[in-house]
């Protein structure tokens, strides 16, 4: 996931001019004074931070006990909700097996 | 009439039975009051309590999301994984505890009590075995017999006591030469705290006959002691004698990942599938390393391999579609989420999947998609912390910066060890001139996570205005 450290705001001047003559490169490319660079041009730099987006999220995936687990909470739960007109559930609710 | 009772002891047990080499479950009182620590302060790299730098480099909060230990997201869980270790009492409530509900478990022996409803539900009449008019020292003599009632006491009764009382009888009986009997009170001293028992105990057994999963259980002892090292070295010595046993290499690996040690980790894993190529856990956890060190087609392979396994849940499908995405294989991500979507057996899976769908949006550029994802995943999980986040970033995109505020405040307060909100807050406040605000917020972040580099530039720029006023 590519993300860089800030993002980078560059002020380029309108068609390329704004008080500077860009050469020429025509006819002969052997002949080109200066190697192109992509800041030729660029009259200034800003560099604002952004905000920043919280990353997607890859799931854990859940081991067979954990299922299982899960599975028997579950079970467990649903047992003792239908039988609310009945009598509290009484291994359940019972004070915790010393 | 014996062999009966013997086969139905043992089923019941096997229907509720977790291995106990998985089962974890620390209670907030275990965590918090815990007397173990052998050093007030670890050294680093020594303390499964610090997370500590990442010694083992890996992706930092910069692109792999933190959990509230402040330790990244891992490709796989288990019911150990679920414990971080909170520092203030406030944090320990908060964390989620059971396996399914955010509700906490107080203590180890509460917790247990829902296991032990099973007896209810296998026995509506009533439990099959009355243990208080049990005579276990008759038991204890039938060293058949009472194995199996053992069993049954810890697993499906849960009642550690007893079981404690049987095993000390039958242990007596077998005049100390049982190494089986000695794991199981070790066990039982581990279910009531008494680490230093079970260790004894474990490592008596081992003298006796050298079982992998004896080690795997003084290991247990060995990281609840808050002893990393000493597990890995017991693992590592478990190695030369069982050499290429998965379960040992995985434990290593497991230990590595607590400790922020991700390479390790890695490397660990790496191995446990040269021995095992269906280790789900392992192509879990390298398929999640590989995702956040920025090879998405990797992770791919990965997770296409679990597919193939037959492993079929929303989790797998819902990361299926993240690396499709990221690896630019567009036609395979939207039919994978929509899987995920259906398989998705809870309100926080579903969550999860629409968060995920959010990005997919912001990442395709259309940003009303996105915002109903993420407004999706508020509906379906309420306090989803990252998506307050994202969704305060759109509305600044809009220009609703009041509204930006609020969902921020809501993350911040929601998820204090995420960097983001901080961040964001830091950045707003700023742009509309409250420096003061900005500072304390960026000094939040840089708390979180201090390896940011916009947010050191900022607190210097934000020093510079203080300094020139």
């Amino acid at each position: 996931m590519p993300e860089g450290t800030g993002a980078l705001r560059e002020v380029l001047p309108k068609q390329g001019t704004g008080g500077e003559h860009r050469p020429a490169l025509a006819a002969q490319p052997a002949a080109r004074s200066r190697p192109f660079s992509p800041f030729t041009g660029q009259l200034s730099m800003e560099d604002t931070a952004a905000m920043v987006l919280c990353k997607p999220k890859i799931l854990p995936l859940k081991s067979v006990s954990l299922e299982k687990l899960e599975k028997l909470q579950r079970a467990a739960q649903d047992a003792a909700q239908p039988p609310e007109a009945a009598p509290p559930p009484s291994a359940g609710a019972a004070p915790p097996r010393q | 009439i014996q062999a009966a009772w013997n086969l139905k002891t043992r089923a019941l047990t096997e229907m509720v039975y977790v291995d106990e080499i998985d089962m974890d479950q620390e209670g907030i009182a275990d965590i918090i009051l815990d007397e173990n620590a052998i050093a007030q302060v670890a050294r680093p790299g020594t303390s499964l309590k610090l997370p500590g730098t990442s010694q083992g480099g890996g992706p930092s909060p910069a692109v792999r999301p933190v959990t509230q230990s402040g330790r990244p997201i891992t490709g796989f869980v288990r019911p150990s994984t679920q414990s971080g270790r909170p520092s203030t009492m406030e944090q320990a409530i908060r964390t989620p505890r059971t396996a399914l509900t955010a509700r906490p478990i107080t203590s180890a022996s509460g917790g247990y009590v829902r296991p032990g409803t099973a007896s209810m539900l296998t026995n509506p009449d009533g439990p099959f075995i009355n243990l208080s008019r049990l005579n276990l020292t008759k038991y204890a003599q039938k060293p058949k017999l009472a194995k199996a009632l053992f069993e049954y006491i810890f697993h499906h009764e849960n009642d550690v006591k007893n079981a404690l009382d049987l095993a000390a009888l039958a242990t007596e009986h077998a005049q100390f030469k049982d190494w089986w009997w000695k794991v199981q009170i070790g066990k039982c001293y581990y279910r009531l705290g008494l680490y230093r028992e079970a260790e004894k105990q474990f490592k008596s057994a081992l003298k006796q006959q050298d079982m992998v999963d004896t080690i795997l259980y003084l290991a247990k002892v060995y990281l609840r002691l808050d002893q990393p090292v000493t597990a890995l070295n017991l693992f590592k010595q478990g190695l030369e004698r069982f050499p290429g046993e998965v379960t040992l290499i995985c434990g290593i690996a497991r230990i590595y990942e607590e400790m922020n040690n991700i390479s390790s980790a890695a490397e660990y894993y790496k191995d446990v599938l040269k021995q095992d190529n269906t280790h789900v856990e392992a192509i879990a956890c390298i398929g999640s390393n590989h995702f956040y060190s920025d090879q998405p087609e990797i992770a791919l392979r990965f997770y296409r391999r679990l597919l193939q396994m037959g492993v079929y849940n929303c989790q797998l499908f819902n990361n299926l579609g993240l690396c499709c995405f990221y690896a630019q294989q567009y036609d395979m991500t939207l039919s994978s989420f929509e899987r995920a979507l259906f398989l998705a057996e809870n309100e926080e899976e579903t969550a999860d999947v629409w968060y995920n769908l959010g990005h997919v949006a912001v990442g395709i550029g259309d940003l009303n998609l996105a915002y109903q994802c993420f407004k999706l995943t508020l509906v379906n999980n309420n306090d989803y912390a990252e998506a307050y986040n994202n969704l305060a970033v759109l509305e600044m995109r809009k220009g609703h910066t009041e509204q930006a505020r609020a969902l921020l405040q809501t993350a911040s307060s929601l998820a204090p060890h995420m960097y983001e909100p901080h961040f964001n807050v830091a950045i707003l406040s700023e742009k509309v001139g409250d420096l003061q605000r900005s500072y304390t917020a960026a000094q939040k972040s840089e708390e979180a996570f201090p390896g940011h580099v916009d947010t050191q530039q900022l607190i210097k720029q934000l020093k510079e205005h203080f300094a020139m006023l």
